[in-house]
């Protein structure tokens, strides 16, 4: 602040003087001036079943701590900030588990996780993985415990470490900071977190119409390609989910693409209907999906010769799984499958088939075919993943940002589902034909799909925080329109056991405070001084006035200091 | 600790102002009429000085030092010498010797600068939850100020009020009118031209005063002693 540091005779501070005094004073104006500004990220909260789950609190008004073992500290007024880098997750877990309150916790993601400080160099790469099994970790155990207090997530940067090392010299002399120590306050005030009133899911269908030698198109067989697009994550606002699922929109968005291309060229258009689907409400149990499909016109359902799930297929090296819930004997299994393996082998990867069976009588559903296989529909979904994810696992984590997915994983993905579909529309089953070969005006666009995953990668896409009207889910609804012949937008409302609780993101202040003894003290000398100045003051001036009579009259000054 | 935290600190800046009125002979002769006709021809100055600094200044956007600026700004600054000026000889004051005379103006002046710099920082600062030292310097500087009004105001009121002075003194007393008068140029030089921190600056501006106000309470003395 200018007007603080300058000189005393510097008369335009003067008007600024004025000015601040009048818009002070009289507005009451709080103005910050706190040492350092962070942008925090909270912890989820919400109810499953009128179950509490997730931090249960959003304002903040305490010191700063480094150490749960502290031992003369007050910890249920003591905000902890662990580095993700450093932290042990078993103590936290303890912690937690316990039940033991604290004031809060905040912990600094690692610089690794921010767009501008990742680094193109392997080295990084057994750090980032021990990370991302330190926060994956983490991450499930937040979600899943009920705390009574707030939980902030932060970037790490030089403020907030100098900060930090400051709270730890300060606990390493054994003098945790208190409001009679001083040291660092961190605040974060926001109003109290506030259910978000009937969450929507909003589900994106394309149709693309084959191509109908006589009659209606409907009774042509239909082959539907489906991603589920919403995340989930311990920091809603930080779920960006470029893994999961954000690779399998990109995949479908291409695939429209690519079909689009084929289908709007009589020649080439194919004996297949094929459906474009974006679902919503992925993380809690396939919701969307079921919404759905339970929405769709009977008899479109019954044409659906079978469908593809695309599910995390943005970090694989050389194997990618088909899960499904049919005996592999299945014919209709066994004809996707060889078709999908063909292609992988063609292009050097491998294709693994893995069977898992419903159980109808559990609500759990770990992929989202078993919505389509529920129904009686054959489905299958590609991904990365050997196993099925837990309950609001995997969903846009922390980590699964821009930087841990490869486009080119993708642009290999796109290709085999492309290129398996292509030759079961066009009954090239087992030759060796490249429909969408490279360089050709059907190849993947690696371009479309990087700039594609940039924009997921950008924005957190939690259902509940996800309006109907927001700009993301228009754009992917005119991307959808760009290739398919209609496209339909579908609201539901999200599965009622779920309750969402809004302030996600706030803003933390940190402030370097002096104590109360630092204040006490300074009144005692401040005092003192004065009592002093006045001594001298008497003495001298009445001396100047009268030099013997001051001698004279130390009764009357006593008076006058009392 | 925010409010006792400003408390303290407008004890500091505004405290020795009210002790230095108490402890002198200034209240018991109730001169502080005097003290605030001083502090409105503090205010009036003040806007003289603001109207030249606006019409002549160019407001710099970085914190650099530039000589031709600051020397206008000395220039201008000596306005505060006329105002002095004024308050000592024009103004009419009820029957007061021209010792509490002077101490009466520089104690009004200096107050009504603390409070037209000070006050306001303090209270928009010194209240808030962050702690720094700049607002006990920021205190610390307006004690200094104290002491440079009330020295400024002796040299002033020797210059013009006291005709029988001896005359190999007139010269210092000059000299020393003149340091006093650019004390804010020199700050201000040191503060942007050197780089000193806020501390340093605060500790040369206190032991400057100091001396400035012993050598004027000297000459005072040295003038005083041919009518004693």
């Amino acid at each position: 602040m200018a007007i603080v540091r300058d000189g005393r005779f510097q008369l335009l501070d003067s008007a600024c003087s004025l000015i601040a005094i009048l818009f002070v004073l009289f507005a009451g104006v709080e103005l910050c001036d706190a040492a350092t500004v962070v942008d925090v990220y909270r912890l989820i909260q919400y109810d499953l079943a009128g179950v509490p789950f997730g931090s249960r609190l959003a304002s903040l008004n305490h010191h700063a701590g480094s150490s749960l073992y502290s031992p003369n500290a007050d910890l249920t007024r003591t905000v902890i900030i662990f580095p993700i880098r450093e932290l042990d997750v078993s103590v936290v877990k303890d912690y937690i588990v316990q039940r033991q309150l604290l004031g809060g916790l905040l912990f600094l993601l690692p610089r690794l996780f921010t767009s501008k400080g990742i680094k193109k160099d392997d080295d990084h790469q057994s750090e980032k993985d021990v990370m991302r099994k330190k926060l994956v970790q983490l991450e499930q155990l937040l979600v899943h415990a009920n705390i009574p207090y707030p939980v902030y997530f932060a970037f790490e940067d030089e403020n907030v470490e100098a900060v930090l090392a400051d709270v730890k010299r300060n606990d390493a002399t054994g003098q945790p900071a208190t409001a009679t120590t001083g040291g660092y306050k961190l605040v974060v005030s926001t109003a109290e977190p506030k259910k978000v009133v009937s969450p929507t899911i909003t589900n994106i269908q394309g149709w693309l119409p084959g191509f109908k030698v006589d009659g209606d198109s409907n009774q042509l067989p239909t082959i539907a390609i489906v991603a589920s697009y919403d995340t989930f994550g311990a920091a809603p606002a930080l779920s960006v989910g470029s893994d999961s699922n954000g690779s399998g929109v990109v995949a479908v968005l291409e695939i429209a693409r690519l079909f689009s291309l084929l289908y709007s060229n009589p020649k080439t258009r194919g004996r297949y209907n094929l459906l474009f689907g974006l679902t919503s409400g992925g993380p809690y149990n396939y919701n969307g999906t079921y919404k759905w499909l339970r929405s769709l016109d009977q008899r479109l359902r019954e044409s659906v010769d079978y469908a593809i799930c695309l599910n995390s297929i943005g970090s694989w090296d050389n194997e990618l799984w088909i899960h499904v819930s049919k005996p592999p004997e299945n014919s209709y299994i066994k004809q996707i499958f060889e078709g999908f393996s063909d292609v992988a082998g063609e292009m050097g990867f491998k294709v693994d088939l893995k069977h898992k069976k419903i159980n109808i009588s559990n609500p759990r559903v770990a992929w989202e075919h078993e919505q389509f296989s529920r129904l009686r529909i054959t489905a299958v979904t590609l991904s990365e993943l050997s196993a099925a994810p837990e309950f609001l696992e995997n969903f846009g984590s922390i980590f699964d940002g821009r930087h841990f997915v490869r486009e080119t994983a993708i642009t290999r993905s796109v290709k085999l589902v492309a290129e398996s579909l292509a030759r079961h529309i066009y009954g090239h089953q087992g030759k060796n034909v490249q429909i969408f070969a490279e360089n050709s005006s059907l190849a993947v666009n690696p371009s479309y799909v990087q700039s594609w995953l940039n924009l997921l990668s950008r924005t957190p896409r939690v259902a509940p925080f996800l309006q109907k009207s927001d700009p993301f889910i228009s754009a992917l609804k005119r991307e959808l329109a760009e290739h398919t012949a209609e496209v339909n937008v579908q609201h539901e409302v999200l599965n009622g056991i779920f309750t969402f609780y809004d302030s996600t993101k706030a803003t933390l202040n940190i402030y370097q405070v002096a104590s109360v003894t630092f204040d006490l003290l300074l009144l005692l000398v401040l005092g003192s001084y004065l009592i002093v100045l006045f001594s001298f003051l008497v003495i001298t001036t009445r001396g100047l006035d009268d030099l013997i009579s001051l001698f004279r009259r130390p009764p009357s000054r006593k008076v006058k200091a009392a | 600790m925010t409010m006792f935290h400003f408390f303290n600190c407008a004890i500091l800046t505004f405290g020795p102002h009210a002790v230095y009125y108490s402890a002198t002979p200034l209240s018991e002769y109730d001169t502080i009429g005097t003290s605030v006709k001083a502090a409105v021809v503090y205010l009036g100055t003040a806007l003289v000085k603001l109207v030249f600094l606006a019409a002549f200044l160019n407001v710099s956007e970085n914190e650099s030092f530039d000589p031709y600026q600051e020397l206008l700004k000395a220039l201008i600054g000596f306005i505060d010498v006329a105002g002095i000026y004024f308050a000592l000889t024009q103004l009419t004051h009820r029957n007061i010797s021209q010792n509490h005379k002077f101490q009466a103006v520089g104690l009004g002046w200096a107050f009504a600068d603390s409070v037209l710099h000070k006050l306001a920082p303090l209270w928009v600062g010194a209240r808030g939850l962050e702690f720094t030292w700049d607002y006990i310097l920021q205190g610390l500087e307006a004690n200094a100020n104290l002491v440079l009004s009330i020295s400024l105001a002796a040299l002033g009121s020797l210059m013009w009020l006291r005709k029988n002075k001896p005359r190999t003194l007139i010269p210092i007393i000059y000299l020393c009118a003149w340091i006093v008068a650019t004390m804010p140029s020199i700050t201000s030089y040191l503060r942007r031209g050197l780089g000193w921190h806020l501390p340093k600056v605060v500790g040369f501006e206190l032991f400057t005063s100091l001396v400035m106000a012993f050598i004027s309470w000297q000459l005072f003395a040295a003038c005083q002693r041919p009518s004693v």
